[in-house]
């Protein structure tokens, strides 16, 4: 259960593919049909502008049994939470920065100190002014031990909350214990969400917020539903109410989108199948989130033979990063060169070194591991996870690298193999700011740091390009973090993929890009 | 008679009693230590001890047992590790929606199966029979999520005259569950049929041949008398073990079925405590399952020596 971090990796936990039942409808549709006849998918849902009003229904899968609207804990309901809650600072389409419920924000000379000008006249559900008040309590919710919040070990070496400081009804200021010129970045993250002062006990069922929605009911893998909320800061949203339903199974969630019982499944990549059935359909299309998701291979740098950097080197350089996009992703995606910054973000290098099957038997056969011999772990939990497999194991025979392909149960797949086993197949949702990104997944003791990877040369150049308050010069130093990733740490990334969002051909304005959602624009027309 | 009785019952209680001792070892006895399996490999040391303290690993295996089975006899089943409720409340809500589906196939199943197992037994190897007889191969041969998946394919995505999946959950009332409870129920009802009508055609056939009905038939009576009167009774008594193993089929045939179209069922309840490693609701669940194939053997001879005159009468020729 700890290790449920993000809503990608939830989502499945509890669907857990149940090996036959996942069977779904596309599989008796397309079955014979094959591949090579299919259609292409669409690239984006019905443009143009909704109705005002309405109710949109979201088929979503449970958190868990005990998931609750608290954003700061692990087992939050994730879809609950944009429509509910504001952020001090939330992320742009481009990656930058963008005002929330800080109008604007800026740092010390040396980035020691920050200070957020709040906005005003922001109202609660309960009717309650948003104050600065209510933004120390929520930063002091999520340092909380008792709140378990994953964000906490990113925040916690950085903010004494005892130092918080409110001078003014409209003013925070954050001072930090080491400079950090990336900071308001951190606070874009979804556990990050404002909420009222003092509501540590019943945020998790009342879920009082400044959104564009407030709760009417929820029950804990159940059904719930939101209602407009008209005194919402950015005015009414153009809803009148969502409706979201919980469907732990996949296949059960893309039937009822099939069936028109819902308009659009949450936290489901689609597999191709599956996704060209629904595209086929008169109720139902494909959207996409563009490099929604961030694929791995991640190396534990602590079991042999990936202790040594040119096996990881040789790993890397032996395939073809456009070769598995091709199979793996039958093109909806974009090669990553192992640079796990997404080629949207600011921060994004090009530079990498090219395949070179070659190089990589030499370094294989330095390091003493000629003919290299692995095993590479992957489950029905995501439906890239084992064509990305096959498309690596028959890049990397060309450097002389074996691969052996192991299947492991979906249900226990983030318990037993994930961190466990020296390699295998995952993903994350992109969305990350790069400061965030490198801190939870590459920086040395991070708890989710899954190559498991600490490299004090590599901390250092992080802590650099936090103090670094010259922009250009940051944005270089992240530049080096990504080549030093690229060349020394332990996760193969072969792509990043767009996510398959099925959608009813009736929604208007669906936009969704990393951890932001549209619930203000979104809407329905003709319902 | 009475000494078969009690026989049987004393029976059933030693199979329960094993059964729990066997669910009870196969959940406790986990590879591993059960506190840090349900936590994970993140799990700080005092949330493992807090766990272990909490479902008592500290103490020896048998005190655990005793423990478990005397709550359990007073309906305590433990609290759940997730959700923090009395397991007994849960599973008897996820039990209740279950009961509803199984209801409705067992009426859909039974009846049907039987009225077609006859028929086929009476119009032996002619088209009636060849026709009955290869659906219900097929039936029996294709997995019940297969036949679930094309239910909902035609009669709620092409014909929409169903919901394809329940939307609702564990709390939902029966008005909201009734309209998508037959989608489920055939699809079950589909594949127990198929087994039932096999045997209640064999057995008509036997019974058919046998010498009391050519009596009957010679006596001039009509053959729907025959059927009813004298051949039905004699076939159903093989029939009803095969039923009843089949009822209690149910029990584990709901899992697959109920997670298809997201029924909140005992199955769906079952599928998830075990993703979640929900140790008190999982054996509350395997007790409840074994306690159903228990009582339905019990009650299939219990019914086979009321309509058998042989075995009512054993004790008094002895």
């Amino acid at each position: 259960m700890s290790d449920i971090h993000h809503p990608g990796r939830r989502s499945v936990l509890a669907a857990g593919a149940a090996g036959a039942a996942s069977l779904g409808a596309s599989w008796l549709l397309t079955g014979c049909t094959g591949a090579a006849s299919a259609p292409v998918l669409p690239v984006a849902a019905q443009q143009g502008a909704p109705d005002r009003g309405g109710t949109l229904r979201i088929a979503r899968p449970p958190a868990s049994d005990a998931e609750t609207l608290d954003p700061a804990s692990a087992l939050s309901a994730y879809e609950y939470l944009g429509a509910l809650y504001n952020r001090l600072v939330r992320v742009d389409k481009d990656g930058t920065l963008v005002p929330d419920l800080a109008e604007s924000w800026e740092p010390d000379g040396k980035a020691r100190t920050w200070t957020f000008r709040l906005r005003k006249g922001v109202t609660f559900h309960d009717g309650r002014d948003f104050t600065a008040a209510d933004a120390v309590y929520t930063l002091r919710h999520i340092l909380d031990k008792k709140t378990a919040s994953p964000q906490a070990a990113v925040l916690a070496p950085l903010i004494d909350p005892d130092r918080l400081r409110t001078p003014d009804d409209h003013t925070l200021v954050v001072p930090l214990r080491t400079p950090h010129a990336e900071f308001p970045t951190l606070l874009t993250h979804y556990n990050c969400y404002v909420v009222p002062d003092g509501s540590a006990r019943s945020i998790g069922r009342t879920g009082i917020g400044t959104g564009p929605f407030k709760l009417e009911s929820f029950a804990p893998a159940g059904p719930g539903r939101v209602t407009a909320f008209a005194d919402h800061w950015q005015g009414r949203p153009v809803l009148d109410a969502i409706t979201f339903y919980t469907v732990a199974d996949m296949s059960a969630r893309s039937n009822a989108l099939l069936a028109g019982q819902v308009d659009l499944l949450s936290q489901t990549n689609l597999d191709f199948a599956t996704a060209r059935v629904i595209a086929a359909s008169d109720r139902a299309t494909i959207a996409r989130v563009e490099n929604g998701q961030w694929y791995v291979l991640p190396m534990l740098t602590t079991e042999k033979p990936f202790t040594d950097v040119r096996v990881r080197q040789a790993m890397k350089l032996a395939y073809d990063p456009e070769h598995v996009v091709k199979v793996a992703l039958q093109g909806a995606g974009t090669a990553g060169w192992d640079n796990p910054v997404p080629p949207s973000d600011p921060a994004h290098i090009s530079a990498h070194p090219e395949h070179d099957p070659e190089k990589a038997r030499y370094l294989l056969k330095k390091a003493g591991y000629e003919g290299l011999a692995v095993d590479l772990y992957t489950s029905s939990y995501d439906p890239v996870f084992t064509p990305m497999a096959l498309a690596y194991q028959d890049s990397a025979r060309r450097a002389g690298i074996r691969v052996r392909v192991k299947t492991a149960a979906a249900d226990s797949y983030y318990t037993q193999i994930w961190m466990k086993k020296p390699l295998m197949a995952t993903y994350w949702y992109t969305g990350r700011p790069v400061d965030q990104l490198f801190t939870q997944v590459f920086r040395s003791g991070s708890s989710y740091n899954e190559t498991a990877w600490s490299d004090k040369d590599f901390d250092a150049l992080l802590d650099r390009a936090r103090r670094e308050t010259d922009d250009t010069r940051r944005r270089e130093l992240y530049g080096e973090a990504q080549t030093f990733v690229i060349d020394k740490g332990g996760a193969i990334t072969p792509m990043f993929a767009d996510r398959l969002v099925g959608i009813s051909r009736k929604v208007r304005g669906y936009a969704e890009h990393g951890f932001e959602f549209d619930y203000l624009g979104i809407g329905l027309k003709g319902a | 008679m009475l000494s078969f009785l009690a026989r049987r019952i004393a029976a059933a209680l030693g199979t329960l009693l094993l059964a729990s001792v066997l669910v009870f070892l196969a959940v406790q006895a986990l590879p591993g230590d059960v506190a840090t399996q349900v936590l994970g490999k993140d799990a700080t040391p005092d949330a493992v001890a807090a766990l272990r303290g909490q479902l008592g690993l500290d103490r020896p295996a048998w005190e655990r047992y005793t423990d478990w089975v005397g709550g359990a006899l007073h309906g305590d089943f433990g609290t759940s590790l997730v959700t923090g409720k009395a397991v007994g409340g849960e599973v008897s809500a996820y039990l209740g929606n279950s009961a509803l589906i199984a209801g409705i196939t067992i009426l859909f199943a039974v009846t049907g199966s039987i009225v077609l197992g006859v028929l086929a037994g009476l119009y032996r190897d002619r088209w009636p029979d060849h026709l009955i007889s290869t659906v219900s191969l097929v039936g029996m041969s294709v997995p019940e999520f297969v036949v679930a998946t094309v239910l909902v394919l035609c009669f709620s995505i092409a014909l929409p005259w169903f919901p394809a999946v329940v939307l609702y959950g564990p709390d939902a009332s029966v008005g909201q569950l009734l309209p998508a409870v037959w989608l489920p129920a055939l699809a079950l009802a589909v594949v127990m049929a198929a087994y039932i009508v096999r045997m209640a055609r064999t057995s008509v056939i036997d019974v058919m041949a046998s010498e009391y009905v050519t009596t009957a038939r010679l006596k001039g009576l009509s053959t729907w008398r025959v059927v009813t009167r004298h051949a039905l009774p004699g076939a159903l008594l093989p029939t009803l073990h095969v039923i009843a193993l089949n009822v209690a089929w149910l029990a584990g045939g709901v899992a697959v079925v109920e997670n298809v179209f997201n029924y909140p069922g005992i199955g769906k309840l079952m599928l998830s405590s075990v993703q979640n490693r929900d140790l008190p609701v999982i054996q509350a669940i395997a007790l409840v399952s074994s306690v159903v194939y228990v009582a339905c053997n019990l009650a299939a001879d219990l019914a086979t020596m009321a309509l058998n005159p042989k075995l009512r009468t054993r004790g008094r020729t002895r």
